[in-house]
């Protein structure tokens, strides 16, 4: 279920939109939870500041859902699905760096209801495929990723 | 935040290699407003022309907690959709020509700055 690419984590059961760095869990009462990757926490560097956007928010995919800034770096957070916010991760506002810590769980950025689910999964990757497109992305670019102290271990 | 999207803001940049520390804030808020679904625009006149000429921002360190160079800053601008744009009679300031600057920047006369800072939401100048 956990894989590592060069020291990025990669949960195997997540659907992920590489070039984005984002990622997208689908959850039982048909609402999915929408993140950024390890490799985007390792990227961005400690996160000083996450705000996303609006409960009630209609994005199209690849639509900003959040931003996020850290002492080197600030840039959105893309869906990787079309849908509508409804719900957003409050603690993030007073915790920014659980983005780093735990990127895929208590790091989560918005829960979606989506309009498009299994079309916008098609575009996404997942399981091995997931793990092969990041090999690649990792190995091209010289990521190697490194992580905070208080990282969730796995 | 959500009513900020589609707004216009031109960033104005006077400050060049001289004063490293003084290039890194206006750069950082064009890339956060691009983040925020804004349209924007930095205007490089004045000392901020010399930023430009090719081979120089790489040179310039910003931070050195990060590494993070002049150059960089510009092509996180230029990822993000911020459109790069030099004021034409600052050139000679520099004895630089178009040749001299970096291929992602579009010149324009000071005409086109009182136009765009009318049309623009909010200028920032620097």
């Amino acid at each position: 279920m956990i894989s590592k690419v060069n020291e990025c984590v990669l949960f195997t059961n997540l659907h992920y939109k590489v070039e984005d760095n984002t990622w997208v869990r689908v959850n039982d009462d048909g609402t999915v939870t929408v993140g950024m990757t390890d490799v985007a926490q390792s990227l961005a560097g400690p996160v000083l500041h996450a705000k996303a956007k609006k409960v009630g928010t209609v994005r199209k995919k690849g639509r900003p859902i959040a931003t996020v800034e850290s002492g080197k770096w600030v840039g959105p957070v893309k869906s990787p699905i079309s849908g509508e916010i409804v719900e957003i991760n409050e603690n993030l506002a007073s915790q920014a760096t659980l983005l780093n810590k735990s990127p895929y769980n208590e790091g989560w950025v918005v829960k979606m209801k989506p309009s498009a689910l299994e079309e916008d999964l098609a575009d996404l990757l997942t399981g091995e495929e997931a793990v092969k497109a990041y090999q690649a992305k990792v190995d091209a670019d010289g990521i190697t990723c490194t992580h905070i102290e208080g990282t969730e271990e796995y | 935040m959500d009513d900020l999207e589609g707004k216009k803001i031109l960033v104005i940049q006077t400050h060049g290699v001289e004063a490293p520390t003084r290039t890194y804030s206006p750069l950082f808020y064009a890339v956060a407003a691009a983040a925020m679904e804004m349209e924007v625009m930095v205007w490089f006149t004045m000392n901020g022309t010399n930023q430009l000429r090719k081979g120089v921002a790489e040179m310039i360190k910003l931070d050195p907690s990060s590494n993070t160079c002049l150059k960089d800053m510009l092509q996180m601008c230029l990822d993000s959709d911020v459109e790069l744009r030099v004021c034409q009679q600052s050139l000679n300031l520099w004895n630089m020509t178009p040749d001299d600057l970096i291929d992602e920047v579009e010149i324009l006369g000071a005409t086109s700055i009182i136009d765009l800072a009318l049309n623009y939401d909010h200028v920032m100048y620097f």
